[in-house]
């Protein structure tokens, strides 16, 4: 025995008893009255349980303790105003289940369709709604979602075919006293008589119900053609009365009674084959049946969901709304829970007798069963907003993460001010590792490249770096960056080109679109994860280096490979924020090392991190613009006042020909630098920035600021924005912002010669006392064959190396691979390899192969048995049989490789997702656990 | 019987004549509003709109209702401004009740270039007269208190841009009301007849080709979504036109009590509750193009999950339905309208996810074009050939959430 409360009233259930059964046991009626059915296929046993609204009560088990309420609308509950946050992890996960062929429903048409499969020696699933096992939808894939007896979400993936065997409903009565209580179908009457409840005077009406005590029925009238018609039902929210008439005769019989059994006829329940009338599905036994048509309905409740009449049919017929979806939505028949499943026969029926077409059945849309929102967004990954290696630094020197780019990055240390300054005054750190960073070599490189950027690439010499844009088919600006030349001539044409943090994700994917497009014959190496910059930035910037140990900084415009503090580096010189810069890339696992050591070596001069607030600040000050925050969907070169960065003569590239076309347009707007003197515009403790205010050339409005930080240099407060050239084609020099004055200015407000930024360093001038020697430290890959520590499993981190060369080149490394033997090899794709050896070796078959340290992956071993029952819970899609195997894609919205081996698997996610992965793993591994205890 | 079953509205159906004045394809808001406004504001009624399934059966039957002006440039700014000030007369000039329900829209920022973005958005907008307003926090909770201003622990509310115009009305009556209108003053509306072809007299239209035979027309109006391609190629015309997938659902009806329209651009989707007292949820196009009308469950699943993050009351709502359409997409985010280079065929198109918001305007603005023939200043800078000459409306405003 179960108690649980309705509406604050205790009520036994028997084991068992399904929510309704009990109730009506105790003689508890849902509200609202109607017909019950008992089979899920109307609305009227709706309740609300445990703060759940719209729960059909013939479908859920009483279990102790239940909180019932018969509003199905949720009462008077607070929910709706609720802020309270989710628990932490609130997408609990999904049960992935491959098969080869699933089958809904378990009646006989059921079992015999899941009989013949496994004779066949399928592997099949069955499911079936009085297991609680409740389909939702059938998409696509295909998938088939459900829902089972815990409450858990399953997604079953069938690899051959879908069989419905959902069976028939039974259609409801619609006649006046329809939605009295005390009606129930004659299967519904079969279940209350084998629960051992009391029907009363029982009237049948229609066929003659299976599974009742002859006794128990007081009369039985054959509803139906030349038989008996159905005309109402008395009653004060009860029947009281049944009362009929024969076809054809106006004389009505009334009986008394307690209960009205239905028995009107089956109507298929194929709302889920219609739903996925293009995939592999069959439909089987009741499911698959011509519905048939009840007699058109004269008065009464059609649809009970939306509580629509007759009446409100007619009217609508009337008004011209003949098509069945015009009727379904002027009535919103047909919208309500049960989706059609009581309204849908009789709409059918209106429509065939008014307009003399039977129109088809409107169009069945998952949900076939509603699952509540924290139930379906079970298994659902969020992205995964990407994290520096330098992460942890951050929030430990107190930063303020914010999501830039698809990157969490520092926005500030909260002290903006010295922020500022240690760049403008001494020297400062910032973290640059957000930005793409791709390997690019090749007989082809140089000529790719000519195609890629419209800047010239064969100027470029070796040891020397160029800013370049990146523009699209229609010559819009999509990205921007900064191509290296190697300088060392063995490395032949090898290049080292950057994107905006905002661009690295896709950044790849358009270099080998482009490649491929192209027929170029080049190795791309996306490095943009491996690769760990750090800007160093100031007037100290360079003494700041040589403390720590470099030898050779390069001069502006130049690259160069040097270890520092250690850490082997490339050292690049180009500036954003119009000082001194070197900015070094440097192996993920090093970065925390390497920041460390700078700070430590920066102490004496006041080393201060700054953040990304402050770097849009100190660039704004030096005109450099930021892509997305300063340019738009239609930035062109020339928009942007960046012809001195398109060079139209060197050939085709990207965007070239549409340059051409465009440029023989008229020019109508252009982004410009403003300088607003004193008083500058208007600004607020609130929104301090005049980003987005209206630019007025006297009367005319001008355009708006894309970039203001709110605050002066030297040269008073710099702006940028679109300028609208004027009626004559003139671009204003003074314009007003937020109606102030301001004034269009050619150069920076911040040192506009660049003097600062190109200064001559001499790096030898620092005293040698003051300079710390840190040795170069190349750590051993890691030995993937030794077994993994004992204790819950951990990721660690690889060290490894990654290369890209041409497949053949590949082939022939991997038969006589250079490496010690218990290294393991990984063919990521047919031009890749991720060796856990270290980069010591060539690649024979292709003098342009690019051979690379690699610490961006983190890994972990699981046994067999833990990472199966890992993988049925988390993994989506098919994993190999074979052993060993590689696979890759996401597993939990996480990217990761898994390398299968007879008896454990080892799993490789990048190093900035290691943490979420683990999580996931942990907690996913102990509630597998808590389940299986 | 329920409060909102249709006791107003009157459909008059006429079979087809062999000629028009104004021959109009697709009944869906965009045509229909074009005959409505070709009726009540330059009298010209003798004018066809053909249909090939029922009126307001594409999009117009299948978007998520909302009205708003707040977009990212100041041509659409104007433009949706004059459809959102329509909307709010057009229950009065038709006298009909379209549920049309000033509720305002949070559109919510967790990130500094959000804030940043949604301040810019204030600006622009209230400098070509949409009001709108950049909200701190405790501003955006006490417009709607369901809010989680965590964002579940890692999308904190940082602020909004608040526009409080932002409206719904029930698209389906917004669609019959102009058909109505349109019909009780003459113009013919031809459902199940689609239209086939275009018939050519030289450089010029002449008519349709339809189910129910050839059909002479002055002028030819495409107003089809989703399919406007396929229309156009009928015209010798290429459009930079691509159509992706657009889903939306619904939970059960539950009690009125959420207020405002909320947004997230960074989160990806929107929620409201309809008249009806459902949650109405959406989010962005499909990534791929396609022409399928077939929900899928990811969708489902990772805009629940997103919601959540903002919306915990959510977690106990049972989603009732879900359904899909298709939009046409131009290259700049903006829509397409007015002439086409074929003398006698005009477009209105590229109406992606914001085709409902602009219902009353685009149709009374292309009806201003159809009978005058000039190009009304509203819509100048939307022509098909700014992409040629280099003008496009690039427009982040309409591309962030719907």
């Amino acid at each position: 025995m179960a108690t649980f409360l309705v509406d604050g009233q205790r009520v036994e259930a028997r084991a068992g008893d399904t929510l309704l059964v009990a109730m009506l046991r105790t003689g508890v009626h849902p509200t609202g009255g109607g017909c019950l059915c008992m089979g899920g296929d109307c609305p009227n046993c709706l309740v609300t349980v445990d703060g759940i609204a719209y729960t059909r009560s013939c479908q859920a088990r009483a279990t102790a303790g239940m909180k019932v309420t018969r509003d199905h609308l949720g009462g008077e509950e607070p929910a709706l105003l609720s802020d309270e946050p989710m628990p932490a992890g609130n997408a609990a996960p999904v049960r992935h289940v491959h098969c080869d062929t699933v089958v809904i429903g378990q009646g006989d048409s059921g079992r015999e369709a899941a009989r013949e499969a496994r004779d066949a020696d399928l592997d099949v699933v069955t499911l079936d709604a009085r297991d609680g096992q409740h389909v939702t939808g059938v998409y696509p894939g295909p998938l088939v979602v459900a829902s089972d007896q815990a409450g858990r979400v399953l997604h079953v993936h069938p690899r051959r075919e879908i069989v419905v065997a959902t069976g028939a409903a039974e259609i409801q009565p619609v006649v006046p006293g329809s939605d009295l209580e005390g009606l129930v179908t004659a299967r519904a009457a079969a279940g209350l008589v084998a629960a051992g409840i009391d029907l009363g005077r029982a009237v049948a009406l229609g066929e003659s119900p299976a599974g009742l005590p002859a006794d128990s029925l007081v009369a039985h009238f054959p509803v139906g053609e030349g038989g008996w018609e159905l005309v109402r039902f008395e009653g004060n929210g009860r029947i009281e009365a049944a009362v009929v008439r024969r076809h054809g005769d106006a004389t009505e019989e009334r009986i008394e009674c307690d209960t009205a059994v239905l028995g009107l006829g089956g109507n298929p329940r194929n709302a889920l084959a219609r739903m996925a009338s293009d995939l592999p599905v069959r439909v089987v036994g009741g499911a698959a049946m011509e519905p048939e048509l009840p007699a058109c309905p004269r008065e009464g409740t059609v649809c009970p969901c939306s509580r629509v009449t007759v009446a409100d049919l007619d009217g609508v017929w009337k008004r011209g709304f003949h098509e069945m979806e015009l009727l379904k939505r002027a009535t919103l028949a047909g919208t309500g829970t049960c989706q059609g499943g009581v309204c849908l026969p009789y709409l059918r029926s209106f429509l065939l007798e008014r307009g003399g077409r039977l129109q088809p059945a409107f169009t069945a849309r998952p949900l076939n069963r509603q699952l509540t929102v924290r139930e379906l967004a079970a298994g659902a990954h969020t992205a995964v907003t990407a994290r520096s290696p330098l992460h942890d630094e951050h929030l430990s020197l107190g930063a303020r993460m914010d999501r830039a780019g698809g990157w969490w990055r520092p926005w500030t240390y909260g002290r903006k001010d010295d922020e500022y300054r240690s760049v403008r005054e001494r020297v400062s750190l910032g973290d640059v590792s957000s930005l793409g960073k791709m390997a690019i070599s090749g007989p082809d490189a140089e000529a790719f490249l000519e195609r890629i950027v419209p800047t010239k690439v064969a100027t470029i010499r070796p040891g020397r770096c160029r800013y370049v844009l990146m523009l699209d088919e229609r010559g819009y600006l999509l990205d921007d960056g900064m191509l290296c030349r190697e300088a060392d001539e063995d490395a032949g044409d090898r290049f080292f080109l950057t994107s905006t943090s905002g661009g690295s994700g896709f950044f790849e994917l358009w270099l080998r679109d482009w490649a491929e497009a192209f027929g170029c014959d080049v190795r791309i190496l996306n490095q943009t994860a491996s690769l760990a910059a750090i800007n160093i930035t100031g007037p100290q910037a360079a003494r700041l280096l040589a403390r720590a140990g470099a030898r050779e900084l390069p001069a502006f415009g130049r690259h160069r490979a040097t270890p520092i503090a250690g850490v082997d580096c490339r050292v690049v010189r180009l500036s954003f924020t119009g000082e001194l810069s070197y900015e070094l890339h440097h192996p993920a696992a090093d970065a925390r090392k390497l920041w460390r050591r700078l700070l430590a070596a920066g102490a004496e001069f006041s080393v201060q991190p700054h953040g990304l607030e402050t770097l849009l600040r100190l660039r704004l000050e030096k005109g450099h613009i930021v892509i997305g925050q300063d340019t738009d969907y239609d930035s062109t070169p020339r928009r942007l006042a960046h012809e001195w960065a398109v060079n139209l003569n060197k050939g085709d590239f990207v965007g070239r020909q549409a340059i051409l076309r465009t440029n023989k347009q008229p020019l109508d707007k252009r982004l410009v630098t403003l300088r607003a003197d004193d008083p500058p515009p208007r600004r607020t403790a609130e929104d301090p920035s005049a980003e987005g205010a209206a630019i007025h050339d006297g009367e005319r409005y001008a355009g708006y600021v894309t970039s203001d930080a709110g605050t002066a240099a030297g040269g008073g407060r710099p702006m940028l924005g679109w300028l609208y050239l004027d009626a004559e084609g003139n671009l204003p020099r003074e314009v007003t912002v937020d109606g102030r004055a301001a004034r269009r200015i050619d150069g920076a407000t911040y040192d506009p010669e660049g003097e600062r930024a190109r200064a001559v360093v001499d790096t030898a001038s620092e005293s040698p006392e003051n300079v710390r020697e840190f040795p170069l430290a190349r750590p051993e890959a890691t030995d993937l064959a030794i077994e993994a520590p004992p204790g819950p499993p951990r990721f660690r981190q690889l060290e490894a190396t990654r290369v890209s060369a041409t497949p053949a080149a590949l082939d022939a490394l991997i038969a006589e691979p250079p490496w010690p033997a218990g290294a393991l090899a990984f063919r990521t794709a047919p031009d890749e390899l991720l060796v856990t050896a270290s980069p010591d070796f060539e690649v024979a078959g292709d003098p342009h192969a690019i051979v690379e340290r690699e610490t961006a992956f983190s890994y972990v071993w699981l046994g067999e048995a833990t990472v199966e029952r890992f993988l049925d819970r988390e993994c989506e899609w098919r994993r190999p049989d074979a052993r060993p195997a590689l696979a890759q894609g996401e597993i939990a919205g996480i990217p990761a490789k898994l390398w299968f081996e007879a008896g454990r698997t080892l799993i490789l996610t990048p190093a900035p997702f290691a943490a979420a992965f683990q999580r996931r793993l942990t907690g996913s591994l102990a509630e597998i656990d808590g389940v299986a205890g | 019987m329920n409060e909102f079953v249709e006791r107003q509205m009157k459909l008059t159906w006429r079979p087809p004549k062999k000629s028009y004045d104004v021959v109009i394809v697709g009944a869906g808001g965009h045509g229909l509003a074009t005959a409505y406004y070709l009726a009540t504001r330059h009298g010209i009624t003798n004018v066809a709109v053909f249909e090939r399934g029922y009126i307001g059966g594409g999009n117009s039957g299948r978007n998520t209702t909302i009205i708003r002006a707040n977009y990212g440039i100041p041509a659409a700014v104007r433009f949706y401004q004059r459809s959102v000030d329509l909307y709010r007369g057009l229950e009065e000039e038709t006298d009909r009740w379209l549920m049309h329900q000033q509720k305002g829209i949070l559109w919510m920022a967790h990130s500094e270039g959000a804030v940043r973005a949604e301040r810019m958005r204030a600006k622009l907008n209230t400098e070509f007269g949409a009001q709108t307003e950049f909200v701190g926090p405790q501003q955006v909770k006490e417009l709607c208190p369901q809010l989680d201003m965590s964002g579940g622990g890692r999308w904190p509310v940082l602020g909004a841009s608040y526009h409080p115009q932002g409206a719904t009305a029930r698209h389906d009556r917004v669609v019959w009301a102009l058909a109505e209108g349109a019909m009780e003053r003459g113009a013919h509306v031809h459902q199940n007849t689609p239209v086939d072809g275009l018939i050519l007299d030289g450089e010029r239209v002449a008519g349709v080709r339809t189910a129910a035979g050839d059909v002479a027309a002055g002028a030819v109006v495409s107003a089809v979504g989703g399919h406007v391609s396929r229309i156009a190629a009928m015209a010798g015309l290429r459009l930079p036109i691509r159509t992706h997938r657009l889903q939306a659902f619904v939970t059960n009806h539950y009690r009125q009590q959420f207020g405002p329209i909320v947004a997230s651009s960074e989160l990806f989707f929107y929620a409201s509750q309809t008249a009806r007292g459902e949650m109405l949820l959406g989010a962005e196009i499909d990534p791929q193009p396609s022409f399928s009308y077939r929900s899928s469950h990811d969708f489902v699943q990772d805009v629940c999950r997103r919601a959540l993050c903002l919306l915990p009351f959510m977690s106990n709502l049972r989603v009732l339905r879900q359904w899909t359409g298709v939009c046409d997409m131009s290259p700049d985010y903006s829509p397409i309208m007015g002439q086409t280079g074929v003398e006698g065929f005009y477009l209105t198109t590229g109406w992606g996810t914001w085709g409902f918001k602009a219902i009353p305007a685009g149709g009374e603005q292309m009806a201003a074009l159809i009978a005058t023939g000039e190009v009304p200043e509203l819509i100048a800078p939307f022509g098909l050939d700014r992409f040629a000459r280099d003008r496009t409306m690039a427009d982040r405003g309409s591309a962030g959430t719907h």
